[in-house]
């Protein structure tokens, strides 16, 4: 059993639901994206970013309009589609749920624990 | 002190270092890679692309003058390299793999990249794979099959691309082996994802080229001069020359052709195989790569003795790991049956390792075997058609009518022939190269291709078949004079038996006993010509001519049948046919035929001559139930291909040339068996008589040298026996009636003899 690959298998589930969160609240420039993400100390590579844009894109769940920037080409503005919004929805209810059992399940082990300490 | 480049990046002037700009392009090239199996990589790297140019144009505002080699290296780790996408996706979190994918799988990335730091980085990177124990795998990320050239390549440290040209090498010579070896290869030899250790790789020099850079592209390799590999692809040519010198010079000089001819033209095809699989060094890594560290023999040599002494360290751990190994494999079967048990899911899925992976591999093996070898049957096809292209395209020509066939025929040529062979080599030059697109659009395109191919072939060939729906023939009756002698020698009009030395170039593409005589634009000459002997109805000789034809209705058909031209000149007694008839390109190629049925009187002879053996017949039946000839032909009609003249049909009798023949009650029959008993002769004589004036007869002259006197009485109850069936015999009775009064004398049998002799 790999620590790493745990926590990597637990990450990977909700990275698209936190990209997806993240430009749910308004247009997003990807670099902006992984800014906020790295902001709240979730930390992705941009390089794993676009890929992961681009097939949310191609399922429909994203689309993006092209806005002129002064400091270069044009840039990409991503932002939700009606599937995309149902799909985040899920995702959101599905991720309450886990995180109501995790964490009712991690505490009571807590509490097990403390008792014993006890 | 580095060099400038300005380049066009996202549709900014950007100046950069070259340096930099190579790193860039590896960069964007390992990304290619990496998202090669994503279905929207451009896009993807376009994105990316678009990023570097943004803060490109970021760096350039803030007052640099150019973007360097730091730039692009720090703009590269905050977007990550590919081994940090997998860590990112497989491995730790990102910020670790930041720096520590930096330091050590990607080492390879940046040790390409810096052509300063090349020698040195590379130096580390050997260093570093030299500390994990050396053994073979099979490549995942560079394959074009099952990763096995690859792994060795990385094993002894070459070029993939050398390893895969050997072991192409040793399955075309090899009858398969290199083939064979590599499915236990494949099947034994673990997978893994391998770093690329290559030291140098095989490049086409594009600075020093006569024709495409490969022969100096090998001289770098192989650090030899460039000369020698010249020398070697231009031996063939050289001693071409020096051999059609020495033919001309002296006229029986038969010497080394063959040797060239195979040798050149498989050193002709490498030529262009290499042309077409090497990469032209371009960029000046490239250029160092191609240069790179010597490798020979002896290099390779020295790997595997340095792998070889610490093997006996490594045999016993080695011993342990397939221990190890095997029971984890017992353990995958064990499981995967239990998997296959529960789920119907095909084992073949678990690529894991093996059973399962191992049935896999053979499929696919399997299915690769079979689909090269359809398409090298393919490629010969097409190649033997191009060769006898011409003769086709003259064929053609009598086949087809009008616009759409001809178009129609084309365009299935083309689609359906061209397509497949094309696609083949799209297929394989991509293979070779690397290139993987997984866009399917190329494959369906080739498909539905083929697919109107095929079509427009089945139009054609029903469009075809139409036109020889109908036969119709017509008929010509000749009476012949009588020979001299009573005897008829059939022979075909030319005076030497040349049939078999024709110089057209066309023939040899057909059987030299084939059925088209000869062929040019303007006229096919056939020989679907067949003779018949059969018994003549009166005293004489005739000949009956049956033309016919094919045509799309039956007047087209018995326009075209006749139009044949088969004029037959008698002279005394040699008759002569045509040697062939002719069919303009205007009249086309319908399966025109002549029958000819030479009939033969009784007591006649007849020989026929060698020549007439050039006949060839055969018959196309397109739609055999519909056929009404009459009575006469349906004998025939069953015959479909019959190149053998020789053979009896209902009514006709066999014969063999240059045999003398007599026409006999009961069909021909050899003169010189016929010679030996002059009794059945005599019956032949009467052969045309009804059998009941034979019945009375024979009795009759049984009894001759017994009862001589009864003979007149005998015979006028003979007489009175026909006057009671109540039909007059008419003029065949007379020579009966005539030899039956002869019987009565002791002359009788010189009569009979000399009756034989007139024949």
């Amino acid at each position: 059993m790999n620590i790493e690959n745990t926590q990597s298998q637990m990450r990977k589930g909700i990275l698209e639901f936190c990209i997806l969160s993240v430009i749910r609240r308004g247009e997003a420039y990807p670099s902006d994206i992984v800014e906020e993400m790295k902001a709240a100390n979730l930390n992705i590579l941009e390089g794993t970013l676009y890929p992961l844009l681009t097939r949310l894109k191609n399922a429909d769940m994203l689309t993006y309009r092209w806005v002129e920037s002064n400091s270069g080409p044009p840039r990409k503005y991503f932002c939700l589609t009606p599937k995309g919004e149902a799909f985040y929805g899920e995702l959101e209810a599905t991720w309450n749920e886990l995180a109501n059992a995790v964490n009712t399940l991690t505490r009571r082990t807590q509490g097990l624990g403390e008792t014993n300490t006890n | 002190m580095k060099k400038i480049i300005n380049i066009n990046f996202h549709g900014r002037v950007v100046p950069i270092e070259e340096t930099a700009y190579e790193i860039l392009q590896e960069y964007i090239e390992s990304l290619r890679k990496y998202f090669a199996n994503e279905e929207g990589r451009d896009e993807i790297i376009n994105d990316i692309e678009n990023r570097f140019a943004e803060l490109f144009s970021e760096f350039l505002k803030k007052g640099a003058n150019c973007i360097t080699d730091a730039d692009v290296n720090t703009i590269i780790t905050s977007m990550g390299r590919p081994a940090d996408f997998e860590q990112d996706e497989m491995g730790q979190a990102a910020p670790a793999s930041g720096a520590a994918g930096n330091s050590s799988s990607s080492n390879s990335y940046s040790s390409k990249a810096g052509s300063e730091q090349y020698a040195g980085q590379q130096q580390g990177a050997y260093q570093q794979a030299a500390e994990e124990p050396r053994r073979l795998y099979r490549s995942e990320n560079d394959k074009l099959l099952g990763g096995v050239c690859s792994g060795l390549a990385n094993y002894l440290r070459l070029d993939p691309a050398i390893v895969r040209i050997l072991f192409a090498l040793i399955t075309f010579g090899g009858f398969g082996l290199g083939f064979v070896l590599y499915i236990i290869l494949w099947v034994v030899v673990p997978p893994r994802s391998l770093v690329a250790n290559v030291r140098k790789r095989l490049y086409r020099n594009s600075e020093d080229r006569v024709i495409g850079g490969v022969a100096s592209g090998l001289a770098s390799y192989f650090h030899i001069e460039v000369w020698i590999p010249r020398l070697i692809f231009s031996l063939p040519l050289i001693l071409g020359i020096i051999t059609s010198v020495f033919r001309n010079a002296w006229f029986n000089f038969h010497g080394d052709i063959y040797f060239t001819g195979g040798f050149g033209g498989s050193l002709f095809v490498s030529y262009i195989v290499l042309w077409i699989v090497l990469p032209e060094a371009v960029t000046a890594s490239e250029k160092l790569e191609m240069r790179g560290e010597k490798v020979d023999l002896e290099s390779i040599k020295n790997t595997i003795r340095g792998d070889m002494e610490g093997f006996k360290g490594r045999a016993e751990k080695m011993g342990n790991e397939m221990k190890e190994r095997f029971q984890k494999v017992g353990e995958d079967v064990k499981q995967s049956t239990r998997s296959f048990a529960s789920e119907a899911y095909p084992i073949a899925r678990k690529t894991g390792s093996g059973i399962g992976h191992a049935i896999g591999v053979l499929f696919k093996a399997f299915f690769l075997f079979i689909a090269g070898t359809i398409a090298f049957a393919l490629t010969m096809a097409l190649i033997g058609l191009i060769f006898g292209g011409a003769g086709v395209l003259t064929f053609k020509s009598y086949i087809l009518t009008g616009f759409w066939q001809n178009l129609l025929a084309w365009a299935s040529f083309i689609l359906l022939l061209i397509i497949p062979v094309v696609a083949l080599l799209t297929w394989l030059i991509r293979r070779i190269t690397g290139t993987r697109s997984r866009s399917h659009y190329l494959g369906y395109a080739f498909a539905s291709l083929w697919v109107i191919g095929l079509i427009c072939f089945i139009c054609l060939v029903g469009m075809v078949v139409n036109n020889f729906r109908s036969r119709q023939h017509v008929e010509e009756n000749l009476t012949l004079a009588s020979p001299a002698h009573g005897k008829l020698l059939i022979r075909t009009t030319s005076a030497k038996a040349d049939y078999y030395d024709h110089d057209g170039w066309f023939d040899g593409h057909w059987d030299n006993n084939g059925t088209f005589y000869n062929m040019n634009e303007d006229s096919i000459s056939m020989n679907t010509i067949q003779l018949n002997l059969v018994k003549s109805d009166d005293s004489a000789y005739h000949v009956r001519l049956l033309k016919s034809s094919l045509g799309s209705e039956p007047r087209v058909a018995r326009e075209l049948a006749s139009e044949i031209v088969f004029p037959i000149q008698q002279t005394d007694s040699i008759l002569s046919l045509p040697r062939f008839f002719t069919v303009t390109s205007s009249q086309r190629f319908r399966n025109q035929q002549v029958v000819v049925d030479v009939a033969i009187p009784l007591g006649q002879r007849v020989t026929v001559n060698r020549n007439v053996g050039g006949y060839h017949w055969f018959n196309i039946d397109v739609n055999r139930r519909h056929f009404r000839w009459n009575s006469r032909w349906n004998d025939r009609q069953d015959d479909f291909w019959n190149g053998d003249s020789d053979d009896n049909w209902g009514r006709s009798y066999s014969w063999s040339t240059n045999t003398e023949y007599i026409m006999t009650k009961d069909g021909l029959v050899r003169t010189d068996k016929k010679i030996r008993n002059s009794d059945d002769g005599d019956d032949d004589e009467r052969a045309g008589r009804p059998e009941r004036k034979e019945r009375v007869e024979k009795p009759e002259r049984r009894e001759q040298p017994e009862r001589p006197e009864g003979g007149s009485y005998r015979y006028k109850g003979h007489s009175n026996k026909d006057g009671d069936s109540g039909k007059p015999k008419g003029h065949r009775d007379s020579a009966a009636v005539k030899s039956t009064a002869m019987n009565d004398g002791p002359g009788a049998p010189v009569y009979f003899l000399s009756a034989l002799v007139n024949l």
